[in-house]
C-alpha cells in the first residue's frame, strides 16, 4: 500500500518510490529509498510525520502517495 | 588557507562558524536557516601559525548533487573553488544519513576532517558513537564536538590545519559494485555498514518522543492555527505595547523629545551658534535620528523573542500547520519561514526563499513576503498608534492581521494572473525541540541592536540632514520662510497629487514616503524634522502635531500603504537577485504597488464614511481609480485565462 493509507505508529519497508528522478534522488540522499525502514509518526493538520534513519519528517499528502510500503 | 564548513541542514555549521570566527551570523533551530555562504577570519585565539585562516560557513545540503537553490552555491563552492580542506559537521544524532554526503566529500581530493557534532544531545539520549573505529573506517580524522558550548572545537580547528598543510587527500570509499550496480546504492550500502560498526544505540527512533507529543498539539489539525496566532500576537503585544513599547515611550517622550534636545538647545544658545546651524543639529540631526533611535528598546524585545522563538525548533512546526492553507493559494509549508524571517527584516526573509524549490512557489513566496511588517516599519506603526489610538492596544497586531490577510488574498491574485500549475511538494525536517538559549537570544538582540543604531547614524543620518537642508532653503539656496516653498515641498508636489484619492492631502506625506524607500525608518525620521519646525511638543504625544494631517482614518491608511508598497532600496535588491529577472521585479513592484494604494484607498474612503459618515477628499478620485484598477486586474486575469486555454488546446491537438 502507499503510506498515505497506512495509520500512525505503522513500521514498514519502502518497496518503490513513484515520482520524478530529481525528487527520487533528493529523497534518496535522505535515506528514503527502496529497501530502507521507515516508521509513520503522527497524522498532523495533512501532513505525515515520518522518521527515517532516526530524523523526523513531515511531508505532505502528496508525497505520502509516492512512497509505497510493505 | 582556507576553510570550508560543510554537512547536512541544521548540523550547526554556524554555530561552529560563528563560535571560530567570532561573528553573529543568523542561527536557527530549523533546517536551512543558513541560503548564502559566509566568509570570515578565524579568531586569533584559535590561530596556530602567522598565516591568516579564512573560514567558509555554507549552506547546508543532504547531498553534493543540489535539489534547491541554496544547495547548489555549496556544490559549487567545494567543487570550484577548492578550499584547502573542509570540515565535515555531522549531527552525531542522524549519523547514517549525515554519511551520504560525507563519503561525496572524500571523493572530492580535498582533505576532510568530521565534526562529530550535538554529542550532548547525543549522551542525553544514551546512544554511543565510536569516533575512533569511524575515522578509522572513513580514513580521516573525527572530532567529537558541541559547538554551541565550544567543546571540542580547539582540537578541530587544530586537525583541519595539520590536514590541510600535510594535504592528506583521503582514499576514496571504497564503495562495493558487487551486489548493487549503481554509484548511490554502493553509497548507501557502505553508510549502512559503517553506521552499524560505529553506532551503539539502545533506544527505537520509531518510539513515540516528548517532541513527537508536542508536534500532536502545536501541529493540531484545529488547535494548531490559534496557537501560532497566540505566540505571534504575545511576541508583537510584548514588543511594541509591553516591555519594548513602554521602554521606547519614555527614550521618545523623555530622552529625545526633552532632555537631549532642550539640553543641545540651552548649549547652542550659549554659545551663540547661527540658528540656522542649531536648527539643522537639532530639528535635523538630533530630532530626526532620535525619532528613530528612541524605537531601539521596542526593536530589541522584539529580536529577543523571535531570537527565543527561533531556538526553539518550533518554525518547522509553523510551516507543518501552514502548508495546508498555503496550498490553497499556490504556495506550502515553506513559504511561511521566509515570511516569520521577515517579520525581523525583509532581506533575509526574501533570500530564504532559495529554499523552496517549485520555481512559482519561489517567486510568489518572494512577492508576498514584504507584506509582513518588518522591524524597520515597526517603528511607523508604533508612532502612529501611540498618535492616534492611545490606549488601544489593537493597533499593531492588526497590522499583523492585515497583511495575513492580504498575503491570503495577494497569493490568490497572483495566482489568477499569473497561472501555474501547483507541482510543488511539501517536505521539511523537524528538529527536535530545545530549550531556547537565552544567551543566543541576547546575541541576536544585540546584533540587531547595533545593526539599527549604524543604520541610523549613517543611512537615516545622511537622509535627514539632506530632508533639513530641502525643507529649509528654496531653490534660489538661500533659507525659506515657510516650509512649503522649499525644494522638498517641490519635490513632494510631484507626487502628492497622485495620493488625493487616498485620502492623503500633503507634500509633507509625499516626502515623507520617498524617503522611506531609503530605509522605512525614514518615514518616522522625516516626520520628525518635517514637524519640529511646526511645533514644539514631541511628535508622540497622543494627537501631536500628526493629527495637523492625519486623522485616525486616514492615518490607520497610511500605515497599510506603507507596508504593502515596495519595501526598502535593499529589499528590492535582494528581491531582484532572488527573482532572477527583470520582468519579474517590474511584476513585483507594480503589484506590491497596486496592493498598497489599493488596500489605503479602501481604509481610508470606506473608513471616512463609516467612521465620519462623510467622504474623504479625493473620494471622486478613488471611484475612477477604483474602476480603472479593477478593469485592469480582469483585463489581466482574462489574458491569462485565454494563454491557458491556448496552451490546453495546442496540447489536446498535439496529443492527437
Amino acid at each position: 500500500m502507499m503510506l498515505s493509507q497506512a495509520k500512525a505508529g505503522h513500521k514498514a519497508i519502502i518497496q518503490e518510490i513513484t515520482g520524478n528522478e530529481k525528487l527520487k534522488k533528493f529523497l534518496f540522499s535522505l535515506g528514503c529509498s527502496e529497501g530502507q525502514e521507515i516508521g509513520l509518526i503522527s497524522i498532523l493538520a495533512g501532513n505525515y510525520i515520518i522518521n527515517i534513519k532516526d530524523s523526523r519528517y513531515a511531508i505532505d499528502r502528496k508525497m505520502a502517495e509516492i512512497i509505497r510500503i510493505n | 588557507m582556507k576553510i570550508a564548513l560543510a554537512g547536512n541542514p541544521n548540523s550547526g555549521k554556524t554555530t561552529l562558524f560563528n563560535a571560530i570566527t567570532g561573528k553573529t551570523e543568523y542561527v536557527g533551530n530549523w533546517p536551512g536557516v543558513t541560503v548564502e555562504k559566509k566568509e570570515a577570519f578565524l579568531k586569533t585565539k584559535y590561530q596556530i601559525s602567522k598565516s591568516k585562516v579564512r573560514i567558509v560557513d555554507l549552506p547546508g545540503a543532504y547531498s553534493i548533487a543540489p535539489y534547491t537553490g541554496e544547495e547548489a552555491i555549496t556544490r559549487d563552492f567545494v567543487t570550484g573553488e577548492k578550499p584547502d580542506v573542509i570540515i565535515n559537521i555531522i549531527d552525531a544524532n542522524s549519523l547514517e544519513r549525515s554519511l551520504f554526503f560525507t563519503t561525496q566529500l572524500l571523493e572530492l581530493e580535498i582533505p576532510v576532517v568530521i565534526a562529530l557534532n550535538k554529542q550532548d544531545v547525543l549522551k542525553r539520549h544514551g546512544d554511543v558513537i565510536d569516533s575512533v573505529r569511524l575515522g578509522a573506517l572513513l580514513n580521516c580524522k573525527v572530532v567529537e564536538t558541541v559547538a554551541n558550548k565550544g567543546k571540542g572545537v580547539r582540537r578541530l580547528i587544530e586537525d583541519a590545519i595539520e590536514a590541510a598543510s600535510m594535504k592528506s587527500i583521503h582514499t576514496s570509499p571504497d564503495l562495493d559494485f558487487s551486489i548493487v550496480s549503481d554509484e548511490d546504492n554502493a553509497r548507501q550500502k557502505f553508510t549502512g555498514m559503517i553506521a552499524q560498526e560505529c553506532h551503539v544505540s539502545n533506544r527505537d527512533t520509531n518510539d513515540i518522543s516528548l517532541s513527537d507529543r508536542l508536534d500532536r498539539i502545536v501541529a493540531h489539525k484545529w488547535l494548531g492555527l490559534p496557537i501560532f496566532f497566540l505566540v505571534m500576537w504575545a511576541v508583537y503585544a510584548f514588543s511594541i505595547e509591553g516591555l519594548g513599547g513602554f521602554l521606547s515611550e519614555y527614550l521618545n517622550e523623555t530622552v529625545f523629545g526633552e532632555i537631549v534636545p532642550n539640553a543641545a538647545n540651552a548649549f547652542f544658545e550659549g554659545i551663540d551658534v547661527n540658528p540656522l546651524l542649531q536648527s539643522l543639529i537639532v530639528d535635523g540631526a538630533i530630532g530626526g535620528v532620535g525619532a528613530v533611535i528612541g524605537f531601539l528598546p521596542l526593536i530589541m524585545v522584539l529580536f529577543f523573542c523571535l531570537g527565543l522563538l527561533e531556538d526553539s525548533g518550533y518554525m518547522s512546526r509553523v510551516a507543518v500547520v501552514m502548508d495546508r492553507f498555503f496550498k490553497k493559494i499556490g504556495l506550502s509549508g515553506k513559504s511561511i519561514i521566509p515570511m516569520i524571517v521577515g517579520s525581523g527584516c525583509a532581506i533575509p526573509g526574501v533570500m530564504a526563499t532559495r529554499t523552496i524549490e517549485d520555481i512559482n512557489e519561489k517567486r510568489m513566496t518572494t512577492i508576498l513576503t514584504p507584506f509582513v511588517p518588518c522591524g524597520a516599519k515597526i517603528p511607523i506603526i508604533a508612532l502612529f498608534s501611540a498618535v492616534f489610538f492611545p490606549n488601544a492596544s489593537w493597533v499593531g497586531p492588526s497590522m499583523y492581521l492585515l497583511a495575513i490577510v492580504m498575503i491570503a488574498l495577494g497569493g490568490l491574485l497572483l495566482k489568477k494572473i499569473f497561472v501555474w500549475e501547483n507541482t510543488s511538494i511539501f517536505l521539511i525536517e523537524l528538529p527536535e525541540y530545545k530549550i531556547p538559549s537565552v544567551r543566543h537570544a541576547i546575541t541576536q538582540m544585540l546584533k540587531h541592536a547595533k545593526g539599527f543604531i549604524i543604520k541610523a547614524s549613517t543611512i537615516i543620518l545622511v537622509m535627514n540632514t539632506l530632508v533639513w537642508f530641502m525643507q529649509a532653503y528654496g531653490w534660489n539656496l538661500r533659507p525659506v520662510t515657510i516650509q512649503d516653498a522649499s525644494i522638498l515641498a517641490s519635490f513632494g508636489g510631484i507626487i502628492s497629487p497622485l495620493l488625493i484619492p487616498l485620502g492623503f492631502v500633503g507634500w509633507q506625506l509625499a516626502a515623507a514616503i520617498l524617503t522611506g524607500f531609503v530605509a522605512k525608518e525614514n518615514v518616522v525620521a522625516t516626520f520628525a524634522v518635517l514637524l519640529a519646525v511646526a511645533s514644539e511638543d514631541a511628535l508622540y504625544l497622543p494627537g501631536g502635531v500628526l493629527s495637523g494631517i492625519f486623522n485616525p482614518v486616514t492615518g490607520y491608511a497610511f500605515l497599510a500603504f506603507n507596508l504593502f508598497t515596495p519595501p526598502c532600496f535593499a529589499a528590492i535588491g535582494a528581491m531582484n537577485s532572488e527573482l532572477g529577472s527583470k520582468k519579474w521585479l517590474f511584476r513585483a513592484i507594480g503589484f506590491q504597488l497596486g496592493v498598497g494604494y489599493m488596500v489605503a484607498m479602501l481604509i481610508s474612503q470606506i473608513g471616512s464614511i463609516i467612521v465620519y459618515g462623510e467622504t474623504a477628499i479625493g473620494f471622486g478620485y478613488s471611484i475612477v481609480v477604483l474602476v480603472s484598477i479593477v478593469f485592469l486586474v480582469i483585463r489581466l486575469i482574462r489574458k491569462s485565462d485565454s494563454n491557458v486555454k491556448q496552451v490546453l488546446t495546442e496540447a489536446r491537438e498535439g496529443g492527437i
